[in-house]
């Protein structure tokens, strides 16, 4: 039995085990909630319940008083939830988050091309509109795949007929497997969406430089896409991993873009060219191609990663040391059920890191 | 959305925002005259986050609520002759090394964050000091207030802010915290808000809050509690302050992570009072030092250093030792306090054979082959009638003011002593942390207050045992000192048990 807990002011939600603490399922599935000690006694992961039933567990009478208990406040680190729970968290919405609703669509397949070996561009027709903001994902339901399964937007928010996604064949993934061996243009799926706080920041004056790897490239490129449209000025640099010339998918589309627009550079990066590919762009990790592409020095940016976590976990490490922090650092982090949930005690450092 | 309430950061900003002012007519550098002399480089207080949003109005609210549970239990406790229904005598002990090595830090906590809440440019930091000073004084006097119900009962309480300035182990913590409070406004938040409160908190108060709920004290459990209930906001301005120091100024990089090894070491060394009152002063164990040091220390020392290397931030060199430390720590401080049981405001004793196989048990590689040889003699010498008690004055760390009792981990039996020269003069330290500390700051160390350097200047009441002790420290001499066995506290103890052993009770109730 799980429960999902939705999360105010931002709407995420989180799926509760039974016995599990919310605190303990939320920052497991990527939802950073305040908290310090962990286990009752300080008070830092205090939230306000607005609708459900919980356990408080073993909050201390003195970080949880009894006239809070009557208020309905609960401590995130102890409480279990009893039903379906919404929470209030001191946690901030961002001002360039717009909030659209999450609808349900149908979708149906209007073309599937191999983008590269292992990833496939999956385009629908969706049956009314969706608005979004660019690097937001949607759930999709699959026929015999238990559970939706999220994948990032690629194309852009003004193109609102259509879905476009990139699939990367996870071995033994049941998802993406479908995809790749089933799916046939025609087929109609279920969509729902859009979700995510993975968004660009247009009110910061910023530059913007994107780091994407693998199948990562869908987020970055319809925020790419979106802002280019809209004849942002800001300098932006895209920076795309892959592991050889024939994973390096969309290059001609940004080569392009690099052309036509002053205030975008395209740096695509192989970390295992093979002898035929003749690479003369750079080798090595896309961390190490942004350290050389920005001599080291990140600051007065807003990053943007979307990828596997070791890249993204690389990138934060090469940015940081250039310079560039958590509040300037934004990240979709693609999990697949091997990456599981992380295991080791996690310190109260950073929030979204 | 437009019509959304105010969120609590937006009712903070509002409520702080007037305090930041602009100065007309003075300089900035006037004002703020600590903020720039240590080398930390500020260039935007602006991005300093709150690390918590409380209203003063709501913060009164809060804490008057706690103030009435708490009190309502110290009651309880007094009434019901709470003093009585601990496991044992002897674990009040462990309550007055509390009381006079601990609680006056509180106090200098209260002084030392009032005192830093003003050099600060940024309002943020400045209402968040101020906020952290008042919890301080607010836990220094419900400590007091807890433990005073034993200063009715037992011996050794009644001199405890008299004896935190002069007794010779507590010049530890005295020294440690006096350290810090001279120090510059931001080596202070490192020392004290990260380090000891962020870092170090869960391996003091922890410990001593279980090992109380374990021995039967409500009163200090309940004190525990309600002083971790203000810890969110100790330890989340730790983090803040050490993040935004760190993100400010790349130069600020070499200056934070010196001062971090400093003072996880220093913090460290104090604690070894806390592995003592673990191992061998709660009648009722929780667990051993060693357990309690991996889980509070390692494990969570090991992620946080694991996000802080993102900063170029690394594990301090003297953690290896600490860790190597662990199996020994506890059984040395306590040899110590055995040896100058007579110079001690509270009671020492050795363990019982139930307690020694307890010992055996969870240091295995240690325990026997160190520690109960030495204990075994020192039980025999006191059947003999011969209970050893060190006839001289030992020698001290200059940095953490410890005898020199600490060994080498290659070579557990052979003590561990370094030296430098300053100056023309001899040094010595227990440690590589503690000396490296001395070498960059010679200036300042060279100035200790060390007890036994005192005694022998005759700073310290006379020549004679009775003068120091008795006359300078205010020990009550033969009963606040001296072997657990034989002691007021043991008779007075034994005569309440004795009086009205339970089955009389129940006969009676019958």
């Amino acid at each position: 039995m799980t429960y999902e807990v939705t999360v105010e002011p931002t709407g995420d939600v989180v799926e509760v085990e039974e016995g599990q603490t919310i605190l303990d399922a939320s920052l497991r599935q990527g939802v950073w909630l305040p908290f310090a000690c962990g286990h009752g006694t300080c008070a830092t992961c205090k939230c306000q319940l607005l609708e459900g039933d919980v356990d408080l567990g073993n909050a201390s009478p003195f970080a949880l008083m009894d006239m809070e208990r009557d208020e309905g406040k609960i401590l995130a680190c102890c409480a279990i939830p009893e039903s379906d729970l919404v929470i209030e968290a001191d946690i901030d919405v961002d001002e360039d988050f717009l909030g659209y609703p999450i609808e349900d669509f149908e979708a149906t397949v209007v073309a599937i091309d191999d983008l590269s070996p292992t990833i496939k561009g999956i385009r629908f027709e969706l049956d009314h509109s969706m608005q979004f903001q660019a690097g937001q994902y949607i759930n999709l339901d699959m026929p015999g795949v238990e559970g939706a399964r999220a994948f990032s937007i690629a194309n852009k928010p003004s193109d609102d007929s259509i879905l476009e996604l990139h699939v990367r064949r996870v071995p033994d993934g049941a998802g993406t497997g479908y995809i790749h061996e089933q799916l046939q243009v025609g087929d109609t799926l279920q969509v729902s969406g859009p979700y995510g706080q993975f968004f660009t920041r247009k009110s910061a004056p910023e530059d913007l430089i994107f780091i994407a790897g693998g199948s990562g490239l869908s987020s970055p490129q319809s925020m790419v896409l979106d802002l280019l449209e809209h004849g942002d000025t800001r300098k932006i640099t895209l920076l795309q991993g892959a592991r050889n010339l024939s994973e390096l998918y969309n290059r001609e589309l940004f080569e392009q873009l690099a052309e036509e627009h002053d205030n975008f550079t395209y740096v695509p990066a192989l970390d295992a060219p093979l002898p035929e590919d003749n690479w003369e762009g750079f080798s090595g990790y896309v961390h190490e191609a942004a350290i050389d592409h920005f001599d080291g020095r990140f600051e007065g940016h807003k990053a943007y990663l979307c990828g596997p976590p070791p890249m993204i976990d690389a990138a934060i490490t090469a940015l940081m040391q250039g310079r560039l922090f958590e509040r300037d650092i934004y990240m979709e982090r693609f999990l697949t059920a091997a990456d599981g949930a992380e295991g080791a005690t996690k310190s109260a450092l950073f929030k979204k890191i | 959305m437009s019509n959304r309430k105010l969120n609590l950061k937006d009712k903070y900003r509002l409520l702080t925002r007037d305090l930041e002012w602009e100065y007309s007519y003075r300089d900035y550098e006037e004002i703020f005259k600590q903020e720039s002399f240590e080398g930390i480089k500020i260039t935007d207080w602006s991005k300093w986050e709150d690390p918590f949003r409380l209203t003063m109005d709501s913060y009164w609210k809060y804490q008057a609520e706690k103030e009435k549970k708490l009190y309502a239990i110290f009651d309880a406790f007094a009434q019901n002759n709470g003093q009585q229904n601990v496991t044992d005598a002897r674990y009040v002990n462990a309550i007055k090394l509390f009381l006079t090595g601990v609680s006056p830090l509180e106090y200098q906590a209260y002084n030392g964050f009032a005192h830093v809440g003003r050099q600060f440019g940024g309002v943020g930091a400045r209402v968040a000091c101020q906020m952290q000073s008042l919890d301080e004084l607010r836990h220094v006097q419900t400590q007091i207030h807890a433990m005073s119900h034993y200063n009715k009962h037992f011996d050794g309480f009644q001199e405890f802010p008299h004896m935190h300035d002069r007794v010779w182990y507590l010049s530890v913590p005295k020294s440690f915290f006096d350290d810090a409070r001279s120090a510059g406004p931001f080596e202070f938040m490192v020392a004290i808000g990260f380090s000891f409160e962020y870092v170090l908190t869960n391996l003091l108060f922890v410990p001593f809050m279980s090992g109380a709920a374990y021995n039967g004290d409500m009163a200090t459990v309940t004190f525990g509690f309600s002083a971790q209930s203000d810890e969110a906001r100790h330890m989340t301005l730790g983090l803040e302050i050490i993040k935004f120091m760190l993100e400010q100024h790349e130069d600020n990089v070499p200056i934070v992570q010196r001062w971090i090894n400093k003072w996880l070491w220093r913090g460290y060394r104090v604690l070894t009072l806390v592995a003592m009152m673990m191992d061998y002063m709660l009648p009722n164990k929780v667990m051993s030092w060693q357990e309690s040091f991996e889980v509070y220390f390692e494990e969570a020392a090991t992620s946080l250093f694991k996000d802080l290397a993102r900063y170029g931030i690394e594990m301090p060199a003297y953690a290896a030792t600490a860790i190597e430390e662990k199996e020994h720590l506890s059984h040395q401080a306590w040899s110590i306090f055995y040896n100058y049981g007579h110079a001690a405001a509270f009671h020492t004793w050795m363990p019982t054979d139930q307690e020694m196989d307890w010992l055996s048990e969870k240091y295995p590689n240690t325990f026997d082959k160190y520690y109960r040889p030495r204990y075994e003699k020192w039980r025999e010498m006191e059947e003999a009638g011969e209970r050893y008690y060190n006839p001289t004055l030992p020698m001290l760390c200059q940095t953490c003011q410890i005898p020199m009792g600490f060994t080498d981990m290659e070579n557990p039996t052979l003590t561990s002593y370094r030296q430098s020269e300053y100056d023309g003069e001899r040094y010595n330290f227990c440690s590589d942390g503690c000396k490296d500390i001395f070498d960059h700051e010679p200036e300042k160390y060279v100035q200790s207050w060390l007890p036994v350097h005192q005694i022998y200047q005759g700073n310290c009441g006379g020549a004679e045992m009775e003068d120091v002790l008795g006359e300078y420290y205010r020990i009550n001499l033969g009963v606040d000192n001296l072997d657990f066995h034989g002691s007021p506290d043991e008779e007075r103890w034994n005569a309440w048990h004795n009086l009205q052993p339970a089955e009389d009770k129940l006969k009676e109730a019958s």
